[in-house]
């Protein structure tokens, strides 16, 4: 039994250090995965409060200074005699970066005009026109209600109507009773409410014409003749003046506001060269520079760029029947 | 537990060839999984990007996709400094593998809910013309960083670890 019973204690022994080693090791691991946790919730934590910080930035609730349409359809926001920066944001009102452009930093422009500090040149593009439906119906669709919400100095406004509004990828939106709707919620007069309508609705018809028969029929024909490399290197307005001349007759597009964004679209891909070359939106530019995403798309970054800007020129000129302002 | 430095004088024998070269693989992969994630997490900055490019999946409410934007860049960041300093690092690349089969996941889901996007993986993110979409690439990326975050969950023990200073994963 002796010879037994010392075998069994050792055996016992020998069990009792295992487990030791088992929960020691256990604690490790604990003690290693609680440290870990902590490295991570610091790294969210902070960050999140850091970059979150630049968010709580922005939010501006007073006065807007005042607003004058410019005769390319854009509109220039700023003191009058204001000696500021120019800052020149294009924006498409398909385009969520210029969505999160705009909850992030539109505010800080309004700001800034307001005091003086800056001359807010707002230049609605549709860079999206060419894309399928329904991406190019509301792009094209939302730039030309804001063009008609201008005509009753009610463009910022309603500019961050359309971006609060924005459509999905790939779903119907900016219809034109939203528009309307939308229209009748910034307080107009009955006259400038009918008017407005009546616009919607035959700015939509140019759009639906446009996108559903006339671009269709003048790519393919362009595909063509000229090849489906060089289409592809050619903006929207050098395309509708080429079929101009090769049957495509782009004239009901003239006077209209839809015509009128396609243009100030193409303007905007020749109007800078090299570094600042327009290229996608958002597109911000201060005295003709342009800003990198770091700057224009934090509220911190832009604040600074157009502090420390000089004075600049507004490049278009007003409206002359006096536009939009009233 | 107790071997010495196994980088020395590896044994002819092919179970410890693999345990002398294996550590190092493991390192390798620590740190080239560490490399991928900080440069994941930097190129999304500005935040307003990294939410456009989440909401572009049109998987989650507005609200919830503003947190994502703003916090998983931090959440790759803070995995890329455990790899590093080699702190968990078994869980460090079990979550990395798992957060590249969620990545994969969402992928998959736009891919076959027919959206344009561009991944946002690296920065950018958000619609692209239908055609220029690069799902495959992204997803055989994935995949391939997925396999990094396994074998270093499989094979925790490397040197330069933290881990190892406290005696795991020795």
């Amino acid at each position: 039994m002796g010879s037994e019973a010392r075998r069994r204690s050792r055996e016992r022994i020998k069990e009792q250090r295992r487990k030791e080693k088992r929960a020691a090791k256990r604690n490790k691991t604990l003690i290693v995965l609680g440290a870990a946790a902590a490295v991570v919730l610091l790294i969210v934590g902070v960050g999140y409060l850091v970059l979150n910080a630049d968010r709580a930035d922005s939010g501006y609730e007073g006065a807007l200074a005042p607003r004058t349409l410019q005769e390319d359809g854009s509109v220039v926001m700023a003191q009058e005699g204001a000696e500021a920066p120019v800052v020149e944001v294009y924006a498409d009102y398909q385009c969520p970066a210029c969505r999160q452009f705009e909850l992030l930093n539109g505010d800080v422009l309004k700001e800034n005009a307001a005091e003086g500090q800056a001359i807010v040149h707002y230049r609605p593009v549709s860079i999206f026109a060419q894309r399928p439906a329904p991406v190019s119906t509301n792009s094209l669709r939302g730039g030309a209600a804001a063009r008609a919400a201008a005509d009753h100095d009610r463009f910022v406004q309603y500019n961050d109507i359309l971006f609060e509004n924005q459509p999905t990828e790939g779903e119907e939106g900016f219809t034109p009773d939203d528009l309307k709707d939308w229209f009748a919620g910034t307080d107009p007069s009955e006259g400038q409410q009918e008017q407005f309508d009546q616009r919607v609705d035959e700015e939509a018809a140019v759009v639906a014409e446009f996108t559903g028969e006339f671009l269709p029929a003048l790519t393919e024909d362009a595909m063509e003749q000229i090849g489906e490399d060089t289409l592809g290197t050619m903006v929207l307005s050098d395309l509708l003046a080429w079929g101009d001349g090769h049957g495509h007759d782009s004239s009901f597009l003239d006077g209209t506001y839809t015509g009128q964004i396609i243009e100030a679209t193409g303007n905007a891909y020749t109007r800078y060269s090299g570094d600042n070359a327009f290229r996608a939106t958002p597109s911000v530019y201060i005295n003709g520079e342009l800003l990198d995403n770091n700057t224009a798309l934090t509220a911190r970054g832009l604040d600074e760029a157009i502090d420390s800007a000089g004075s600049g020129e507004v490049d278009t000129e007003p409206m002359g029947d006096g536009g939009g302002v009233e | 537990m107790d071997t010495p430095d196994q980088t020395l004088a590896p044994d002819p024998a092919r179970g410890s060839r693999w345990d002398a070269v294996q550590p190092w693989i493991t390192l390798a992969c620590r740190i080239g999984l560490a490399a991928v994630l900080v440069f994941a997490a930097v190129s999304k900055f500005p935040p307003a990007l990294s939410v456009q490019a989440v909401e572009a999946y049109d998987l989650f409410p507005v609200e919830i996709a503003r947190l994502i934007g703003y916090t998983l860049p931090l959440f790759e960041l803070a995995l890329a400094v455990l790899l590093l300093v080699g702190l968990a690092t078994r869980y460090a690349g079990a979550v990395s593998a798992l957060l590249m089969v969620v990545f994969i996941a969402g992928v998959v889901s736009a891919m076959a809910r027919g959206l344009n996007i561009d991944c946002g993986c690296f920065g950018g993110g958000g619609q692209v013309a239908p055609g220029e979409t690069k799902y495959g690439i992204s997803i055989a990326r994935d995949i391939a960083f997925a396999a990094l975050g396994a074998l270093v969950a499989v094979w925790p023990r490397s040197p330069f670890a933290i881990d190892r200073a406290i005696g795991l994963f020795r």
